[in-house]
């Protein structure tokens, strides 16, 4: 029985319209108890802490020497990650989430890290050392290659010189003369224009370099990178030049090597050479089996360490926050809803028997008058709308959450502007794609780029934009353009008279006549707009004047709804005044003038037909309202008898709301401040009571949620304020919602533009039969691609644009508040997300 | 007309134009600007009982994650090092991408670590210490190509000949070409001296030609160091053999002791007559207010920097030129000093001078 009854309140509508009621606890926690309670508490995630510590700094908290642990653990696993990477080992992807380890199993999680980290590091030390020897070897090895090379040219310049000259050196052939040095090398390929630049400065052109491209790849041993490089031959002459060219070598950090000049003996250094890079290879073969085995084991719990240390950071931070007492105990603070501390309770007793402390921990709720975090309570439909309101601003503490409303209303307004029957097909299938695998994208969300992110998170909506789009198609009886004739146009023109042309008028048009019962059945299409208009060259007229009035109705409908939402926080708040001094004028006023147009409209589709004598302009109606107070109507113009009676009165009713609402309020307040006054403070004074029980209370802030009496000059200025934007608003927002009109006019344009100009033209194509099906295929693609990405993506885009902006100022400016601040719960799974900013 | 302002305009970017080419990077800088350590940053960073306190300190500033990768026992030489990457990297970041003119202005601001890396290496060399071992501690604002090859030179006639003469500071050594004395310690000093001289005047004239704000807000941070440069020569000259006519030859041309103020510095025999010179001049009036030997005195040089940081930070508050870079880089620097100043001070666990540092905004 009692649980039919609790079950019964959580149906209880009005829980969804406000935000969940929240309540300040206090929490005491004995030292030792306190982490495996906070972890509890982190994984239920349902409590937002404040900052006890806000005045202390952020290194002489009480936990600064475990979030340093945590830190080094992070750095260690950033380690390993760079190392994993650097091996291309890829980490198999595991999508659960490893709990919190508790305080034992984090220090032997620490002494695991810290003693691979050290094994790590030492065999990196070793192979860096062992890729050094390889690489020198290496390098000797091409500069041993190239030297024969060098020297063959070297005699080769000889020979020229010694057929130009005096014959000045020895006979040696293949071999440099025995006076000239030279010294050869390896260096870094970018470096070769300076190297030779200062060479050629520093000897004064007397010391002559040759270089030649290495082509295997050496790489830097420490950050294996793959560095270009080149051998070298200096030839000079002299002691002093040698020095200074091995200062300027050293500088730039070639590397020389002895090479000498007998062939012989280079190829004999050559063998030695080979003979040891066999043996480094192999030996380091084994030092990167070992590294490659050693990571291996680091590879397949790396992403659960990651989550486990960071778990254990946030719940350190967090503990941060809490303060010590006198009796050792540790002091904790937060807004939590109302109806999860039983949840909370049930989380502290389990982390107090984890930790097997004796002292249970207590928790006490506290009246404070501090104004309490805004929590909504979302499910994957719900989330999306939520966040669209929220971007505009947070909803004050329990006032109407527009997010319910806008859960149908958002879609609603788009479908308007994009009523497209196979558009809306089109986005309706995109979105339940991406809902039916929501499961599969759910997991790895993180891994995908930041617009598919954002589509995927607003999956629903735009399911819900496709499916009433659709329906918005079906209204305006449009399909890519065209129009489908399901029930039966109920236009039929005489075929016969057309074809002998005795129908066509003076403009080469055919009209229908409605009046004519063989032309018009009189019975409307059933739904939407009958397709023969499709056909009609007014059509545009027609829609126009349909598409018009019909957002100006929408537009009141949904202002309407935001003033009766406006009442219904008036009344949750107790400000009866407000009531009557700005909700009932505002409704007359709003009534008077955009209801009376409302009204207009719909009496004119029922009672003016084309049959009428009298064919009036709204509009103009509507203007003469004002302009020719109180005149009579001209013949014409007369929609319904006596109204000329009706207008008058409405226009001295829409007049006299104005002063009611920029008046009336600041003179009650004036002259009763105890009514007003009254109705500002609901909350009991019970706060003070409870001080007087001990226990401390709310520690800080209470004075921010004081009301502070108003003055007579602010309550008149924010008065006028407010009746202004109202009064001007009413009209230029009924104006703003025109925009539903507009952009489905051009949503439709675009649409027979594409089709006429494109696919049309493709269909109509007649070449040769066998190059017609390829032309079709063609300008099919065509048309589909410009379909996604003009109508589809971009048009849906402004479409959604419109409808948010509708949402934002002229419903929510009618009654939403958005003062409030969010509630922030500490939990893993934020942390996790990265919603968490402070972790 | 017409096109003379235009040509104006395009030269120096006056207010209409300047965010053609330079409007990114004059944000740039002024973001990173903003994340220029405040007073009560240095207040907490001086409370830190170690160095491991600092860091986390660090972590809630602009800095966020600088030292995340740093193994735990900190030494402040990694601190320093990670600190000037950072600097370089913003430094360069703009320097990457910027335009003519602002290119060459920021490349003027290098020569001077390029000119101060120079005579490292030299003196480095002098003492036989190996270049490898020297070159870490170049400043890598101050890093060329050529750099490296610099002990091959025995005088200034052959640094210039041998090395320098490819490079853009071969301008600055026109005073420099003929001399084949040796490189004693002297005559290192005497270089450095000349070839500061020649790069401030070149890059007063530089700044003068670019015009504008540019030019009203650099030249008085450039004549301010001149004259800084012409005071400390003066005073190191005291006890050394150096003729009056030489140590004339050292002082910038460009700042505002000169010329009247350069000639009585020549003379100046002691400190007191360096102090009395610069108290006849405006400008400097104030500066020796405060310098002593005195436990709660600074030093001339502390005080040389807290009035730059002063002229420095004014700069930014108008728009449209490149002070902004020159003294966000110059700030950096300082901010950089103040940051390892007491990291040092933390880490001799010594706190008695810990508030020495030099605050910035």
């Amino acid at each position: 029985m009692t649980q039919c009854i609790s079950q019964c309140r959580d149906l209880d509508m009005s829980k969804l319209l406000r935000s969940e009621e929240m309540t300040l606890v206090q929490i005491f926690l004995s030292q030792e108890a306190s982490y495996n309670c906070v972890r509890e508490l982190g994984e239920l995630g349902a409590i937002q802490f404040s900052d006890l510590n806000e005045e202390v700094n952020a290194f002489s908290r009480n936990y600064v020497s475990e979030i340093r642990r945590t830190e080094e653990m992070e750095r260690r696993l950033r380690f390993f990650a760079g190392e994993i990477e650097r091996e291309n080992l890829p980490i198999p992807a595991d999508y659960n989430v490893p709990a919190a380890p508790n305080q034992k199993d984090l220090i032997d999680l620490e002494a695991t890290l810290e003693q691979l980290e050290g094994e790590t590091r030492q065999i990196n030390a070793n192979q860096e050392a062992l890729l050094r020897n390889f690489y020198e070897l290496k390098e000797l090895k091409h500069v041993l290659n190239s030297a024969s090379q060098f020297f063959q040219e070297g005699a080769a310049i000889q020979e020229e010189e010694r057929t130009s000259q005096q014959p000045k050196y020895d006979e040696e052939t293949g071999n440099v003369p025995r006076h000239l040095s030279f010294l050869c090398g390896v260096i870094n390929r970018a470096k070769i224009p300076v190297f030779e630049r200062v060479l050629w400065r520093a000897s004064r052109g007397k010391a002559l370099l040759r270089h030649m491209e290495i082509a295997e790849v050496l790489k830097d041993p420490a950050t294996e990178e793959e560095i270009p490089k080149s051998t070298f031959i200096v030839y000079f002459q002299g002691e002093q030049l040698k020095m200074r060219v091995k200062k300027i070598c050293e500088g730039l950090g070639a590397t020389t090597y002895p090479c000498k000049e007998d062939w012989e003996e280079r190829r004999q250094t050559e063998s030695e050479v080979d003979k040891r890079l066999e043996e480094l290879s192999s030996i380091l073969l084994e030092t990167k089996n070992h590294r490659f085995r050693m990571l291996n084991t680091v590879v397949s719990s790396i992403n659960s360490w990651i989550i486990q240390v960071r778990k254990v950071k946030a719940i350190y931070y967090t503990m941060n926050k809490f303060k010590k007492t006198e009796t050792g105990l540790l002091h904790a603070e937060g807004w939590c809803p109302k109806n999860a501390l039983a949840d909370i309770d049930r989380a502290l007793k389990k982390g107090a028997a984890a930790a097997g402390s004796g002292v249970p921990p207590i928790l006490n709720t506290v009246t404070t008058r501090r104004t309490p975090p805004t929590h909504h309570r979302v499910n994957k439909l719900t989330k999306g709308y939520q966040a669209i309101i929220d971007a505009y601003s947070v909803a004050t503490y329990q006032e109407i959450n527009p997010a319910i409303f806008t859960i149908i209303t958002f879609p609603f307004l788009f479908g308007i502007m994009f009523g497209d029957i196979g558009h809306g097909f089109i986005m309706f299938l995109a979105g339940l794609y991406l809902v039916v695998k929501e499961a599969h994208f759910g997991k790895r969300i993180k891994s995908y780029e930041e617009i598919f992110t954002m589509m995927f998170h607003g999956r629903y909506i735009i399911m819900m934009n496709g499916l009433f789009a659709m329906w918005a198609g079906f209204l305006y009886n449009d399909i890519f353009s065209l129009s489908i004739n399901i029930f039966g146009s109920a236009w039929t023109p005489d075929y016969d008279a057309l074809t002998n042309g005795s129908v066509i008028n003076k403009e080469g048009m055919y009209g229908l006549d409605p009046q004519d019962p063989n032309q018009y059945s009189g019975n409307p299409y059933p739904f939407g707009i009958d397709p023969f208009w499709n056909f009609s060259e007014n059509k545009l007229t027609f829609i126009n004047s349909y598409k018009m009035k019909m957002a100006v109705i929408l537009g009141l409908v949904q202002m309407t709804f935001g003033l009766v939402l406006s009442l219904y926080n008036y009344r949750f708040k107790g400000k009866t005044l407000d009531i009557y001094c700005t909700f009932i004028p505002q409704m007359i006023f709003m009534q008077c003038l955009i209801g009376y147009l409302v009204f207009m409209i719909f009496y004119k589709w029922f009672a003016i037909s084309a049959a009428s004598p009298e064919q009036p302009s709204l509009l103009i109606c509507l203007i003469n309202m004002f302009l020719q107070f109180g005149a009579e109507i001209e013949f014409g113009s007369n929609l319904y008898p006596y109204q000329r009676y009706v207008q008058s009165a409405l226009v001295v009713l829409a007049v006299i709301c104005v002063p009611w609402m920029l008046g009336l309020k600041p003179l009650i307040e004036h002259c009763y401040p105890r009514i007003s006054q009254a109705s500002y403070a609901p909350i009991p004074q019970s706060y003070e009571q409870f001080d007087n029980e001990g226990e401390g209370g709310a520690s800080e802030g209470d004075a921010e949620g004081e009301e502070e009496p108003h003055s007579m000059m602010d309550i008149m200025v924010h008065q006028g304020i407010e009746t202004i934007e109202f009064t001007l608003g009413c009209i230029s927002n009924t104006a703003s919602y025109l925009r539903l009109w507009a952009l489905s006019l051009a949503h439709a344009e675009l649409s027979e533009v594409l089709w006429t100009m494109v696919m049309q033209a493709g269909l109509s194509m007649d070449i040769n039969p066998y190059v017609n099906p390829i032309a079709i295929v063609i300008t099919f693609a065509f048309w589909a691609t410009l379909t996604i990405a003009i109508l589809l993506v971009m048009e849906g885009l402004s479409a959604f644009l419109h409808a948010l902006r509708l949402h934002w100022v002229e419903f929510q400016n009618k009654f939403y508040q958005g003062e409030g601040h969010k509630f922030s719960p500490f939990s893993f799974q934020r942390v996790l997300d990265g919603d968490d900013e402070e972790v | 007309l017409l096109y003379t302002i235009k040509f104006e305009g395009s030269k120096m970017g006056d207010m209409t134009s300047f965010n053609i080419d330079n409007g990114y990077f004059e944000g740039l800088v002024r973001g990173y600007r903003s994340g220029i350590l405040r007073r009560n940053d240095y207040h907490n960073l001086v409370e830190c009982e170690t160095l491991d306190d600092l860091k986390l300190h660090l972590q809630g500033t602009d800095y966020g994650p600088l030292l995340a990768n740093d193994p735990s026992p900190l030494i402040v030489q990694t601190i320093d090092e990670r600190l000037k990457e950072r600097l370089v990297h913003e430094f360069t970041h703009i320097r990457n991408q910027c335009f003519q003119p602002l290119a060459q202005f920021l490349d003027y601001m290098t020569y001077g670590y390029m000119i101060d890396n120079i005579i490292l290496l030299i003196t480095g060399t002098l003492r036989n210490r190996p270049i490898a071992e020297l070159l870490p501690r170049c400043h890598p604002l101050g890093r060329f190509d050529e750099l490296a090859t610099i002990s091959i030179a025995q005088s200034p006639a052959e640094l210039f000949n041998g090395v320098m003469v490819d490079t853009p500071l071969a301008p600055f050594f026109s005073e420099c070409v003929q001399d084949e004395n040796d490189l004693d310690e002297m005559n290192i000093e005497i270089l450095r001296n000349k070839l500061y001289k020649a790069y401030l005047e070149d890059f007063y004239a530089f700044c003068q030609k670019l015009g504008g704000t540019t030019a009203d807000v650099m030249c008085p941070i450039l004549a301010f160091e001149a004259d800084r440069r012409a005071i400390t020569i003066t005073i190191n000259s005291f006890r050394t053999d150096l003729l009056k006519d030489d140590i004339e030859n050292l002082y910038p041309k460009c700042g505002r002791l000169y010329p009247e103020g350069l000639k009585f510095l020549k003379n100046a025999e002691d400190r007191d007559e360096v102090r009395r010179i610069c108290e006849r001049f405006g400008v400097y009036k104030d500066l020796y207010n405060g310098v002593g030997d005195g436990p709660n005195d600074k030093t001339l040089e502390d005080k040389f920097f807290e009035e730059e940081v002063k002229m420095l930070a004014l700069s930014f508050e108008q728009q449209f030129h490149f002070g902004v870079f020159y003294a966000f880089v110059k700030l950096k620097e300082q901010e950089n000093r103040n940051i390892v100043w007491i990291a040092e001070c933390i880490s001799q666990k010594n706190k008695n001078k810990v508030d020495n540092y030099i605050p910035i905004f």
